[in-house]
């Protein structure tokens, strides 16, 4: 009974960062109805520069956040001008479309690289022990900087002028435009922190787990199943979601061999899909 | 300095293949009411639509404050003074009666004395004041339409451009929403209304422009619009 216990609190601890990942799809879709298709390759490259940041510069890996962040908004704009821009008001699959074409490219560069070796980070942190179990420090601390990071973002949103701007965008393009909000700007600017939050919770999925260059495609449809848990859209819910994602996880990993997880996942994503078609928590218009 | 704040010269514009607005011209002469009026389909909101440059005019020019703005980009225009409240409200539905009103102010020239305008809006729409906290989608019609007129004065801008003021709105509402009008223009604010309702539009403002068929049919003091046989029966039904 208290494994099923430490095992929930473990996929609540996992599912915080699982939940910062998808906040970046979510916020990317929320503000322009666009998916980003390249949302699993950007959490991936988070991974790599938490690898090469630490391994070979020899960063404190957690010291390597603020530049996976910077570096993430970085890239977002200019996934946005290189992919997203020309799409914008065109049908969806055109956006889908070309991010999926620049993710095919990313994903050449980086086994051109790479390879597709198994890579890891290292962590070495104390853990916390309760009776006979230990939940890994490298656990607690990534869950707790997902959840610090979520609510800045959350503070971000509904308290700055920028923030407030870019749910207007969200709600209403048009009205924004006439306010005087420079739209295009700050749809590049929603890329932005939507590769950004994509990059972070790589870098700290790395500090959890091995990973390889394709290790995204899962971490992808990670995103979508929290997303629909969460509701499309809403990057408060996308944390929620992962919440749930992880605990579900925590609940059946006891139980059944590890490659069911994935089953069980998927199968509640469909049964989700059927009862809630806006997700559970489904968005009101303005992020 | 010009007599017209804003002048629109042989316009043309329309959406993909169809051509909307046939060589319009029409000026909004500084701290005056000007009204268009017309029929359904006549125009009216494409020429908003194209001096506000939520679509891009063909031909013609827009001349806001002796500056030629045709081609500028929509939040330019709102940067520079323009402030138009759309056809249908378009608030931020799912924001705060108060966050739809800071987001009118979004623009740099807008950043001054916000709180003394903030105070002006509201009690110019003491309804406003008691919905700040509730969001903007759940209010009642007229509400709304409150909402948007103090979101666009919250720019401080130099002209008020009205699209439809009355679409929808109870009688009683627009009357109020009307007198509301009149003293923003005896404040000075320049505005440009375009209403559906000819006998208010008439009522209330200085000048008038009769749009048919994406040109203007005439145009005039009101009180000699109102005395011309074919406006009296097209569009006053007498």
């Amino acid at each position: 009974m208290l494994g099923i216990i430490a095992s929930l609190i473990d996929g609540v601890l996992v599912g915080l960062v699982y939940g910062l990942a998808a906040m970046g799809l979510t916020l990317i879709w929320g503000v322009m109805d666009v998916i980003n298709l390249t949302h699993g390759t950007m959490i991936v490259g988070g991974m790599f520069a938490l690898y090469l940041l630490a391994t070979a510069l020899g960063m404190p890996p957690y010291l390597t956040l603020p530049p996976v962040l910077i570096g993430g908004f970085v890239v977002g704009v200019a996934l946005y001008w290189v992919a997203v821009h020309r799409m914008i008001g065109r049908p969806p699959l055109m956006s889908l479309l070309s991010t999926f074409a620049v993710n095919l490219m990313l994903i050449g560069i980086g086994t051109g690289l790479w390879g597709t070796a198994l890579f890891n980070v290292s962590v070495s942190l104390p853990g916390l022990s309760i009776g006979r179990y230990t939940f890994p420090g490298a656990h607690i601390l990534a869950a707790a900087l997902a959840a610090l990071i979520a609510g800045l973002l959350y503070l971000f949103l509904h308290k700055t002028r920028l923030g407030k701007a870019l749910r207007a965008v969200a709600n209403n393009r048009e009205a924004a435009e006439l306010v005087g909000i420079p739209t295009t700007k700050l749809l590049a600017i929603a890329v932005g922190c939507g590769v950004a939050l994509a990059g972070v919770s790589g870098m700290l999925i790395g500090t959890l787990f091995p990973f390889t260059v394709l290790s995204g495609d899962g971490y992808q449809l990670k995103s979508f199943v929290v997303t629909v848990l969460g509701g499309f859209g809403n990057p408060v819910g996308a944390l929620m979601g992962g919440v749930a994602l992880g605990l579900l996880e925590g609940a059946v990993t006891p139980f059944v061999p590890v490659s069911w997880t994935l089953v069980i996942e998927f199968a509640l994503f469909v049964l989700v899909l059927i009862a809630f078609p806006n997700g559970i928590f489904a968005r009101r218009g303005a992020l | 300095m010009s007599d017209a704040l804003l002048e629109v010269d042989a316009l043309e514009a329309g959406y993909s293949e169809v051509q909307v607005l046939w060589g319009l011209s029409l000026k909004a002469r500084r701290g005056k009411l000007t009204a268009i009026v017309g029929a359904n389909g006549a125009g009216k909101t494409t020429t908003l639509r194209a001096i506000a440059g939520t679509i891009t005019p063909w031909r013609g020019r827009v001349v806001f404050g002796e500056q030629d703005v045709t081609r500028l980009p929509t939040h330019q225009k709102a940067a520079r003074g323009m402030a138009l409240v759309p056809e249908g409200r378009q608030l931020f539905s799912a924001m705060t009666v108060a966050e739809n009103l800071e987001l009118g102010a979004f623009s740099p020239r807008s950043s001054h004395s916000y709180a003394a305008r903030l105070e002006a809006v509201f009690s110019l729409f003491p309804r406003l004041a008691e919905r700040r906290t509730q969001r903007a989608g759940t209010l009642s019609g007229g509400e709304q339409q409150m909402v948007a007129i103090a979101r666009g004065l919250m720019s401080d801008p130099d002209i008020l451009i009205i699209d439809e003021l009355s679409l929808g709105l109870a009688p009683v509402v627009v009357y109020q929403l009307l007198i509301t009008l009149k003293r923003l223009k005896d404040e000075g604010l320049t505005i440009l209304l375009v209403e559906q309702n000819v006998h208010l539009a008439l009522a209330l403002c200085d000048y008038a422009y009769v749009i048919a068929e994406g040109k203007i049919f005439t145009e005039g003091e009101p009180a000699r619009l109102a005395a011309m046989p074919e406006i009296r029966r097209a569009y006053l039904g007498l």
